[in-house]
């Protein structure tokens, strides 16, 4: 049995779920399932926070985060398991999201993962787990979480929130319609509000990431007939639920993922990993590299080009007016633009090719 | 008459209304008059005379892609919702 800081869990590890176990659907047994399984939460921003906090609480066994970001303090009115100090510590979010929680509940095993998900991972961070949970901010990687869970036939719940609006879907393939039956593809640039036009709530971001984590618990403890079947839509600010029928849309939709079995995003047909950051004035250029960067030589390398900092997770200086923080895998988030081209010329700059 | 409920990222395209009344016995003419008013609108929901891939359109909560699509039936006071992709988080 694992430690607990306290003592408490190595006498009775089911005393500290008490509450819940009362809760008559789920009870002892469910909170043994629960102890039991294992989860890949994908995001560790606001979405991801709220998931992970709730299912680290609730004594989800394994839980792995991943995330390819750092702190800003304009994270923190939403993103809940940060703070200021994680902000002036330069640590990425599955880092110090995993330091939070296992002070939480140190009976958990927590694994932060620091990259940026893409074809050539996904499979490797979803195929140990019983479920994947979306606590990514855009649609490209929510095709490519669709594509690895339905090819791998492993449920997960896609959660997007904007504004105050909100939407989610649990889907097990097979037996619900996929995320590419219901959006058939994603908006493009322009067409729709983003996080920078409309901005977001920290409650509504909350409201969709507690749905989403009491979908897990059911699916985990196997409450199949408890689970959402349809695609659920809120806007906390007029009071608006809705839930939209789509259960029919399974086999009727001439569907690429489950129906074709065509996985496009996970073959890398589809996607790029050079991207710009919604509402960020940021972009992230994907470089990855065979070894991790020696950033105690790169630091020197670049400490012409002014200041460098770096820890063991992150490496930031200044140049030509932006800010670079780069990351072991080479990959780097470059701030003060959001021209691909460009930010591809500064990376080349810099930190070479 | 049936009301088309708007979504947040779309009413500024129609004044600010959360919700048009208007007339039609098929979506595709609720969305045509819809489009008379406020033509961004109609243009960010139709791409020629077929609905966007990112958009989908619900009759009382149903998604008109298992019903007739863009000819699915409209009835007096049935609610017309757009959809469009939430892609945040």
């Amino acid at each position: 049995m694992a430690e607990n800081v306290n003592g408490a869990a190595a006498t009775d590890p089911i005393e500290r779920y008490s509450r819940q176990v009362r809760f008559p659907q789920l009870g002892e047994e469910g909170q043994r399932k629960l102890m039991a399984s294992r989860v890949t939460i994908c995001g560790c921003g606001a979405l991801g926070t709220v998931l992970a906090n709730h299912l680290v609480r609730a004594g989800v066994g394994f839980v792995r985060i991943v995330d390819r970001d750092f702190i800003e303090t304009h994270n923190l009115q939403r993103q809940v398991l940060f703070d200021e100090s994680d902000v002036s510590d330069n640590l990425p979010k599955a880092e110090a999201a995993a330091r939070k929680l296992r002070n939480i509940n140190s009976v958990v095993t927590i694994e932060p993962v620091v990259t940026d998900i893409d074809h050539t991972n996904i499979i490797e961070l979803t195929r140990d787990v019983d479920l994947i949970l979306d606590g990514t901010d855009n649609f490209e990687t929510r095709y490519l979480i669709n594509d690895a869970a339905v090819k791998q036939n492993k449920p997960w719940i896609f959660g997007g929130v904007i504004g105050s609006e909100g939407q989610t879907m649990t889907i097990r393939p097979g037996i619900t319609p996929c995320v590419r039956c219901v959006v058939e593809s994603a908006p493009p640039p322009g067409m729709t509000a983003t996080c920078e036009t409309a901005g977001v709530l920290g409650p509504a971001v909350a409201v969709i990431a507690s749905f989403e984590a009491v979908e897990a618990i059911k699916l985990l403890t196997g409450a199949y007939d408890a689970l959402n079947k349809e695609m659920i839509t809120i806007d906390i600010w007029d009071w608006t639920f809705r839930r939209l029928k789509i259960a029919s849309l399974l086999g009727k939709v001439d569907c690429p993922c489950c129906k074709h079995r065509k996985f496009e995003w996970l073959e890398g047909d589809l996607g790029s990993r050079t991207t710009t950051l919604c509402g960020r004035n940021s972009v992230q250029v994907a470089h990855r590299r065979s070894q991790p960067l020696d950033f105690a030589d790169l630091a020197a390398q670049l400490a012409t080009a002014g200041e460098v900092r770096h820890n063991a997770f992150m490496l930031r200086f200044s140049a030509d007016g932006h800010e670079f923080t780069v990351f072991p895998d080479g990959r780097a988030i470059i701030k003060g633009t959001n021209d691909v081209a460009k930010a591809r010329v500064l990376y080349s700059r810099y930190l070479g090719n | 008459m049936p009301v088309i409920r708007i979504p947040t990222p779309l009413r500024p395209h129609a004044g600010g209304l959360d919700s048009v009344e208007t007339t039609g016995a098929s979506v595709r003419e609720v969305l045509d008059k819809l489009g008379e008013k406020f033509p961004e609108i109609r243009d960010r929901v139709l791409d020629g005379g077929e609905l966007r891939r990112f958009v989908n359109i619900y009759v009382n909560n149903e998604d008109i892609r298992y019903l007739d699509d863009l000819d699915t039936p409209v009835a007096d006071r049935d609610e017309v919702s757009i959809i469009p992709a939430v892609a945040g988080g």
